[in-house]
C-alpha cells in the first residue's frame, strides 16, 4: 500500500487499516487498539528494513506505539505506507495491534518530510526518537528530528568517531534534550553487579584505592567512557586505570582493590559474570543486550535520568 | 556496615533484599513447592538477591540439606510460572538452602534452629508460617522460648504469618497476644497474597494517580459497587479444610475485604507504609456491623451439589462454599451506597473483578426513542483476574438515522499496555517483608475490622441449619443470592 506522503492520506490509510483488521474473520473477539507512544525511528539503508520491523514486533508487547520508520533510499522518491504490528496475548482471546506508519525518501527529500511528520504524531503522548545505527551522529536531516522528540535515543557503539559522538550526546543535554545511548544501557548489568556488592557491604566505598576496568576492542569505546565516569563519581577518593584487551568489545573484567581486599567481577560467558569476594564466588546472569531488550529499557524511562545525566555531563 | 551505596541507580536496578536467612515452617507443604520456593528462585534469577542468601525448611519428615534441594528443584521447575529454569541460577540459589527436621511441639527443634542460625550469620532472619494455622501459637511460642524472636543490634526478625488469622474475632485477638509477647507489631507481616496482585494495587493507582475518577467516586454518583470472585474447580482435594473455612472466612474475611477497602478508602496523606494501612483500616472500621435480624437480608450461603460427597467432607456438611453478603459503609462518602461481596467455588467461570456502577442520567433524554434499548447506567468494571484490566461502558449513539443508543465498552488491557512480565504477588511481598515494607500487608486493627464486620453472619449461620445442596455446580449460586440484590432493584453482572 504506497500513498504519496501527504499526513491525510496515510491518516485515513491507518483507519480503512483498523477497519480491516476489525472485519477480518480471525479475530471474531475484535482487535484491541494500543498506543502509549509515537515511536520515530530513523533508519538507515533498505536492509535494515527487516531488523527495524522485527525490533518493532517485540517492543510493541512492552510498549505498543505508534510508529514511524523513516528509511533513507537514494533514488525511490518519497513514498509512505502504513502496517499493523499485531498479537495474540497468551490466554486471551482478543487481538491486540499497534499501527505503524513506513515513509522512504532520498537523502535530499529527507529535510522535507519532516514537515509531514507533525500531524502523524499522536497527539498528548509522548515521542520518542530513535536514532538508529551511525548515521545520526553526521546526517543534518536527522538532527531536524531532535526539536520534535521528548526523548532521543542514540547508540554510539555505531558511530565512526566515538569522542566526536559523546560530544554531540553532551551538546544535546546541555541544551536541555533528553536523551539516552543504548551503549550505557548495555552496561546496566555490569553495574548492577557492582552495586550489589556495595548493598551487600562487601565493599566499604571510603576502603576502596583502585579500580580497574578492563575492556576489549581497539580504541576509546563510549562503553569504557561512561563506566570510569561513573566509577569515579562513586568513589571520588579511588584511582580508575582502564586497559584495553585483544578481545571481543565490552567490558570484560572490573577489579577493586582497597587495604587487602581485593573484589573483581569477570565476564565467564556470553550473558554472564562471576564475581569473587572475600573468599566467596557467585555467578549471575547479565541481562540480554539485544537491541529488543535495550530498547525496552530505554523506553520504560520517559522521565529524567539522573544517573545517566550525571555521567554525560 | 551501613554506608549508604554510591551505584544505587533505582530507575534501572530492582530493589534487592539485604543478606538475610528465610526460616519456613511447612517447608514440606504445598504452598512452599507451588509459591514460596518458585518466588525465591525467580528473585534469585533476576538478580534481586544477595549471594549470601540463605533458606532454612523445616518439616517434620527427617530430610537432608541434599534431599531437600532436590525436592525443591523439581518443585520450582514444575510450577514456575512464565519464567525460564536456568539451572546455573539453581545451582548458586540452592546452595544455600538447608533443612533442619523437627516436631513443632518439640522445644528442641528452636534450638536446633538457633544454632544453625548461628552457624549460617546471616544478620537478618525472616521466619515464614506456611503451616497449619494450628501451630501458628505454637511456633511462636517455641521461637520466643528459644530466645530467636528477638531484634539486635544490626539485624532485624521478623514474621511472615499466611492467612487465617484466627477463625473468629476473639481467636485472632488471642493468636495477637501470643505473637506480640515475641514479636512487635513492626515485625509482624500478616500476609494477604491479594493485596500483592498487581491489579489490586493498579486500584490505587487508578484511583489517585488520575484526577477524573476520584470526584465521581462517592454516594452521590455511584449507585452501588460489585466485588465477584469466583472459581470454576471445587475443593480440589482440600476438603477437610474446607469444611472447617468456607467461603466467607476463607476469602470474604480476608481477600475481599482488602479489596473493598482498597476501593472504597480515603487518599493516605503519603504513599508509606502506615499512612496507607491507616486509611485501610479507618474503612474497614466504618463497615456498618449487621444487627442479627438483618443477617438473614444481607448475607446468603450456598453449597454446590456435590460437595459432601468431596473426600474428607462430612456427609451433612454446613459449611459454605458459596456466600455473598451487602455491606455498607457509615460514613460520609459511602453512606447508603451498597457494596455487594461475594465469592463461590464451582461458579461457571473463574474470574475476580470489581463492577462500579454509577446512577444513571438525571433525566432519560432517549428513552422515547424507537427500537432502543432503554439508557443503561455507566459501569466501571475494573478486571483483577485473568484478563486484568478496566473497562468503562457507556451509552453511544447506534449508527444511522434515528437517535438508537446502545452500551458500547472502553477497554484498556493491563498486559497489553505493559507486555512486561508481572512479578507474582509472592515475589512482590517476599522483597517488601525483606526491604522492611508492610505496605501491603494486614496490620492487626485491620485484620480485627473486617472479623467484626463478619462476625455477626458467622454466628447467625452457626445456630442455623441450611437446606444444602442449594445450587448446581456451573450456576451463578443459589437463588436467594439474586433476590438479595433484587430487593434493593439491583441484579448481579454474571458474564
Amino acid at each position: 500500500m504506497s500513498v504519496a506522503v501527504q499526513p491525510e492520506k496515510i491518516l485515513r490509510e491507518l483507519r480503512e487499516l483498523w477497519d480491516e483488521l476489525g472485519r477480518a474473520e480471525e479475530t471474531p473477539g475484535g482487535v484491541l487498539r494500543a498506543c502509549a507512544m509515537t515511536l520515530l525511528v530513523a533508519a538507515e539503508e533498505r536492509g535494515e528494513a527487516e531488523q527495524v520491523r522485527k525490533t518493532l514486533g517485540v517492543l510493541m508487547h512492552d510498549h505498543p506505539s505508534r510508529a514511524i520508520v523513516l528509511r533513507s533510499q537514494e533514488g525511490s522518491g518519497v513514498g509512505a505506507r502504513v502496517f499493523a504490528e499485531c498479537w495474540m496475548p497468551f490466554g486471551r482471546h482478543q487481538q491486540i495491534c499497534a499501527e505503524g506508519i513506513e515513509i522512504t525518501a532520498g537523502g535530499a527529500e529527507m529535510s522535507e518530510v519532516v514537515h509531514v511528520l507533525l500531524p502523524l504524531m499522536v497527539p498528548d503522548l509522548p515521542v520518542v526518537l530513535w536514532c538508529r545505527g551511525g548515521r545520526a551522529f553526521t546526517d543534518p536531516a536527522i538532527e531536524a528530528l531532535f526539536p520534535l522528540a521528548d526523548k532521543i535515543i542514540f547508540d554510539s557503539a555505531a558511530a565512526s568517531d566515538a569522542k566526536a559522538a559523546l560530544q554531540l550526546l553532551r551538546s544535546l543535554h546541555a541544551r536541555g534534550r533528553r536523551v539516552a545511548d543504548l551503549t550505557w544501557t548495555r552496561l546496566t548489568g555490569w553495574r548492577e553487579v557492582l552495586s550489589q556488592l556495595f548493598d551487600d557491604g562487601v565493599l566499604d566505598p571510603d576502603a576502596v584505592a583502585s579500580v580497574r576496568i578492563v575492556h576489549g576492542g581497539s580504541g576509546a569505546s563510549t562503553c569504557a567512557l561512561y563506566l570510569t565516569k561513573w566509577i569515579e563519581q562513586g568513589l571520588p577518593g579511588a584511582r580508575v586505570m582502564v586497559e584495553s584487551a585483544s578481545d571481543e568489545p565490552g567490558i570484560r573484567a572490573i577489579t577493586l582493590l582497597g587495604g587487602s581486599a581485593e573484589v573483581s567481577i569477570r565476564r565467564t560467558g556470553p550473558s554472564c559474570v562471576e564475581a569473587r569476594a572475600g573468599g566467596r564466588s557467585y555467578r549471575t546472569p547479565l541481562p540480554p543486550v539485544t537491541e529488543e531488550a535495550l530498547m525496552r529499557e530505554e523506553l520504560s524511562i520517559l522521565g529524567p535520568d539522573s544517573v545517566f545525566d550525571r555521567v554525560l555531563a | 556496615m551501613n554506608v549508604a551505596n554510591p551505584f544505587a541507580d533505582p530507575l534501572r536496578f530492582d530493589r534487592r533484599v539485604p543478606e538475610c536467612t528465610v526460616v519456613i515452617f511447612g517447608a514440606n507443604g504445598d504452598l512452599t513447592k507451588r509459591k514460596l520456593m518458585p518466588a525465591l528462585y525467580r528473585l534469585a534469577y533476576e538478580r534481586r538477591l544477595p549471594a549470601s542468601f540463605a533458606v532454612l525448611g523445616n518439616s517434620r519428615t527427617p530430610l537432608s540439606d541434599d534431599a531437600f534441594r532436590d525436592k525443591m528443584h523439581e518443585a520450582v521447575k514444575r510450577f514456575l510460572e512464565d519464567s525460564p529454569f536456568d539451572e546455573d541460577i539453581w545451582t548458586s540459589f540452592a546452595r544455600n538452602l538447608y533443612f533442619t527436621a523437627g516436631d513443632l511441639n518439640d522445644p528442641e527443634l528452636f534450638s536446633k534452629i538457633g544454632a544453625k542460625l548461628g552457624e549460617l550469620r546471616r544478620p537478618n532472619v525472616l521466619y515464614y508460617l506456611s503451616t497449619q494455622p494450628s501451630y501458628y501459637g505454637t511456633v511462636v511460642d517455641g521461637l520466643g522460648a528459644a530466645g530467636i524472636g528477638e531484634s539486635r543490634p544490626g539485624g532485624w526478625r521478623r514474621i511472615v504469618i499466611e492467612k487465617p488469622f484466627g477463625h473468629d474475632l476473639e481467636s485472632a485477638r488471642e493468636l495477637d497476644t501470643r505473637i506480640h509477647k515475641v514479636f512487635p507489631e513492626e515485625e509482624v507481616y500478616r500476609i494477604d497474597h491479594y493485596l500483592g496482585k498487581e491489579t489490586v494495587q493498579n486500584i490505587l493507582a487508578f484511583r489517585f494517580g488520575n484526577g477524573i475518577f476520584e470526584p465521581l467516586w462517592n454516594r452521590r454518583y455511584v449507585n452501588h459497587v460489585q466485588i465477584t470472585a469466583t472459581e470454576s474447580i471445587g475443593v480440589e482435594g482440600r476438603g477437610a479444610y474446607y469444611q472447617e473455612a468456607g467461603a466467607l472466612r476463607d476469602m470474604i474475611q480476608n481477600h475481599l475485604l482488602q479489596v473493598m477497602a482498597t476501593v472504597a478508602m480515603e487518599p493516605s496523606a503519603v504513599f508509606e507504609p502506615d499512612a496507607v494501612r491507616d486509611e485501610r483500616a479507618k474503612l474497614l472500621r466504618s463497615i456498618k456491623i449487621m444487627k442479627p435480624e438483618e443477617v438473614p437480608l444481607h448475607a446468603v450461603a450456598g453449597q454446590y451439589r456435590g460437595f459432601r460427597q468431596e473426600p474428607g467432607v462430612d456427609a451433612a456438611s454446613q459449611t459454605d462454599t458459596f456466600t455473598a453478603a451487602t455491606f455498607y459503609v457509615d460514613n460520609w462518602r459511602w453512606a447508603g451506597v451498597p457494596f455487594y461481596v461475594r465469592s463461590g467455588k464451582r461458579m461457571p467461570k473463574r474470574t475476580t473483578d470489581i463492577a462500579i456502577q454509577f446512577n444513571t442520567a438525571p433525566h432519560a433524554l432517549f428513552a422515547s426513542q424507537d427500537g432502543g434499548p432503554p439508557t443503561r447506567p455507566n459501569l466501571l468494571i475494573l478486571r483483577i483476574q485473568p484478563e486484568e484490566g478496566i473497562s468503562l461502558r457507556f451509552m453511544s449513539k447506534q449508527p444511522g438515522s434515528g437517535m438508537r443508543l446502545r452500551p458500547v465498552s472502553m477497554d484498556f488491557n493491563y498486559g497489553s499496555s505493559f507486555g512486561e512480565r508481572s512479578p507474582s504477588a509472592y515475589e512482590t511481598l517476599l522483597v517488601d517483608a525483606m526491604v522492611g515494607d508492610a505496605t501491603l500487608y494486614t496490620r492487626q486493627d485491620m485484620v480485627e475490622a473486617s472479623w467484626r464486620a463478619v462476625q455477626p453472619v458467622l454466628d447467625d449461620w452457626a445456630s442455623r441449619r441450611f437446606d444444602f445442596p442449594n445450587y448446581e455446580p456451573g450456576s451463578w449460586g443459589p437463588a436467594e443470592a439474586d433476590a438479595m440484590l433484587a430487593r434493593n432493584g439491583h441484579r448481579w453482572r454474571n458474564s
